[in-house]
């Protein structure tokens, strides 16, 4: 069965673009609405698995998306959400993290033109995983008091810190840097011993405990 | 009757005034229509009809002002503030003498200049109490000055309050304040009380001792012969009424003369000096143009993200969807892909020309040839015909060359949306260290630079960006036209 998916973006052109790409990719679109209000409205009738929410919308185009998606998150268990903004503000991050990182994701809108992979980060947050911009990472290690740990990495640790921040699987990070799936694991063991911080197990709990100690 | 009266025919008329088609006032006027016109077509709510009775002459307009004056509202509270002025310059004169006196002998000590410092304070306290008063009974508005704002500290605010200029003026008004109060007080008691006692002479005392009315003052010094009571007679009480009545019908305007003076003296004395009022304008235009830039930047910041980059986003993602399907040759669709790369050829030109009208917004590039080539552009994009004369002998510095631009711009497009005009004129020509801008067109008039309704709020906008360089506009815009609106701009900010 398709995901279903639940689009709110006040971009017309942009809206009638994700549109067309999701249908492409075989995702079914339950929903295109241009305000928070909106998709609240959809979310209680078409009981989407995943909305794709721009964060800067109508009324007042500071962060209502964001507001609704953290509503959302607290009355539908159920739902992923992944946010959407031509702007990747920490704080924003923070707030979408604040109680979990199962089924979240916050991109930039430019991850689009990659279309398979905007399409597998969708995927993924629909199914449970977490999804960040590395620009987010890249944000938090620059403002990190805990520059000294950071910089006792190496620089394949920190490719991989980067894309375990992004939510990828051991398997996903050795597919990308052409590694083995050891050596991965051989890593991030080693990323969390310098950090201090015990292994977790499953992929967004350890999101959540890297960006944690990041932005500390 | 109905419909619109000619011009100059008299009579009764019912009036009713509406307002966005409520009516809010009705009442019967009579007197002669002074001039009617209807506003233009398409626009019935400015019909303006133009009320007044013209009096036959000048000396009935002046005999009129004579009787009614002594029944205005305004004599009285005129006559009021005069009467409270005296003790009022008594309190303040026996303040500043007693605390300036103590303040002096005590010098040698440090409590001196502390004393000295409260009579500056209180000084310009009892000053403030005259100028609210002025403004309530005379409805003369003194602006205020600058409220007393001490440095930290016991000694700071001793400092403070012996430099403080207000305060000193505010004394020097007590001082000069009090030989006018108590000869303005003597004048028009006298007179008001000549004007009492004359008209109520008939009931005054009897018998042998009728017609001593207790007149002194102005009436005392001229000694008519007959207040004296030796010229008996019935011609001696009707004589002495109407003397009262000449009183009564002189009296406010020496008043009015005593209260004038104080006036100007409270002007000079008491509102704040031409440097504060100054850097008050400044402050005000600074205010308005930090405001006005931080506007302009959240609206590019707008103009960005919701226009150029959506478009490019999308259109990002259209080639990227593109280039995946190119990449699978087995499941190749070209009509899909030629769809796709069709969409993001017609965004990326919708791209291109938002950009390009933002970057104009931002800074018309023609600026950069000089004012005369910029306008010359604006003169031939314009809907309306317009004729364009430029006489600029001195390049005015590049702040005053982009307002002087979006001046013309706005203008001009204010013309095109409201002025149903056929013809429009833009002059700019130099006047010593002055540049005059002046737009000019044949259609329905009715613009006003104090925003009522969106449709003028451009034009106040204008307004307030051209006082922040110093500048003025000014706008006649009389219904049925012509509109024409001058701004002048200093050739340097």
């Amino acid at each position: 069965m398709s995901l279903r998916v639940a689009i709110a973006e006040d971009s017309a052109i942009l809206r009638d673009g994700l549109v067309q790409l999701l249908i492409d990719r075989g995702f079914e679109v339950t929903d295109a609405v241009a305000d928070a209000q909106a998709l609240r409205r959809s979310v209680e009738r078409e009981c989407p698995d995943v909305a794709v929410v721009d964060i800067r919308m109508p009324p007042s185009f500071t962060d209502e998306g964001l507001r609704m998606a953290i509503d959302l998150r607290r009355q539908f268990k159920g739902l992923a959400i992944l946010m959407f903004s031509q702007y990747i503000e920490t704080r924003y991050a923070e707030e979408l993290l604040a109680d979990d990182a199962a089924g979240i994701g916050y991109l930039l809108k430019d991850r689009v033109a990659d279309v398979s992979q905007f399409v597998e980060a969708l995927t993924r947050v629909a199914s449970g995983g977490t999804a960040l911009d590395p620009e987010v990472v890249t944000q938090l290690m620059g403002a990190s008091r805990h520059r000294d740990s950071i910089s006792m990495l190496t620089a394949r640790e920190r490719d991989v810190l980067s894309l375990m921040a992004e939510g990828r699987t051991n398997t996903a990070i050795a597919d990308s840097l052409c590694v083995s799936e050891g050596a991965v694991e051989k890593h991030v063991t080693n990323i969390f011993s310098k950090f201090d911080l015990p292994v977790s197990q499953s992929d967004h709990r350890r999101v959540l405990a890297v960006l944690r100690y990041l932005d500390t | 009757m109905t419909g619109w009266p000619d011009s100059r025919s008299a009579g009764t008329y019912l009036c009713l005034m509406r307002e966005s088609g409520r009516r809010i006032q009705s009442r019967r006027v009579e007197g002669t229509v002074v001039s009617s016109q209807v506003g233009a077509p398409g626009r019935p709510e400015r019909m303006v009809i133009t009320w007044g009775s013209e009096p036959n002459s000048r000396l009935e307009a002046f005999a009129r002002m004579i009787i009614e004056t002594p029944f205005t509202r305004r004599t009285w509270s005129e006559l009021l503030f005069l009467l409270v002025g005296l003790p009022i310059a008594f309190l303040g004169i026996a303040f500043v003498g007693i605390t300036m006196t103590a303040g002096v002998v005590l010098a040698i000590t440090f409590i001196g200049f502390a004393i000295i410092a409260l009579a500056v304070r209180g000084a310009r306290g009892i000053g403030g109490m005259q100028r609210r008063m002025a403004g309530a009974l005379l409805g003369d508005t003194i602006g205020e000055p600058e409220p007393f704002s001490p440095r930290p500290g016991y000694l700071g605010w001793l400092q403070s309050a012996l430099r403080d200029r207000t305060g000193w003026k505010a004394m020097a008004y007590l001082v000069v304040k009090v030989p006018l109060a108590i000869v303005a007080f003597l004048t028009a008691v006298s007179l008001w009380w000549d004007a009492f006692a004359c008209l109520t002479y008939p009931l005054w005392g009897s018998g042998g001792h009728r017609g001593v009315a207790p007149v002194w003052g102005a009436v005392q010094l001229l000694r008519p012969d007959y207040l004296s009571p030796d010229s008996g007679g019935g011609l001696v009480g009707f004589a002495t009424v109407i003397t009262g009545a000449v009183f009564f019908f002189a009296a406010p305007w020496p008043v009015r003369f005593f209260d004038f003076l104080d006036r100007l003296l409270m002007h000079a004395l008491l509102a704040p000096d031409a440097m504060t009022v100054r850097v008050r304008t400044l402050e005000h235009a600074r205010a308005q143009t930090v405001d006005a830039s931080a506007a302009t930047l959240r609206r590019i910041e707008r103009d960005l993200h919701d226009g150029t980059q959506a478009q490019l986003v999308a259109l990002a993602m259209r080639l990227g969807l593109a280039k995946e399907k190119l990449a699978d040759p087995e499941h190749l669709d070209l009509d899909q892909v030629r769809d796709l790369v069709n969409h993001a050829h017609r965004g990326a030109k919708e791209a291109i020309l938002e950009l390009r009208d933002l970057a104009r917004g931002i800074h018309p590039p023609a600026l950069d040839v000089g004012l005369e080539g910029a306008l010359a552009t604006l003169a031939a994009r314009s809907t309306i015909p317009a004729e364009l004369a430029v006489h600029v002998d001195e390049r005015p510095s590049p702040a005053i060359e982009a307002i002087a631009y979006f001046c013309v711009a706005e203008l001009m497009a204010n013309v095109a949306q409201h002025a149903y005009a056929s013809r429009a004129s833009i002059s700019c020509a130099q006047q010593g260290r002055w540049l005059r801008l002046v737009v000019r067109d044949d259609g329905v008039g009715g613009a006003h630079a104090i925003s009522t309704g969106s449709s003028s709020s451009g034009l106040s906008g204008l307004a307030e960006r051209v006082q922040a360089v110093d500048g003025h506009l000014e706008v006649t815009s009389p219904p049925r036209g012509p509109t024409v609106v001058t701004v002048d701009l200093p050739l340097r900010a």
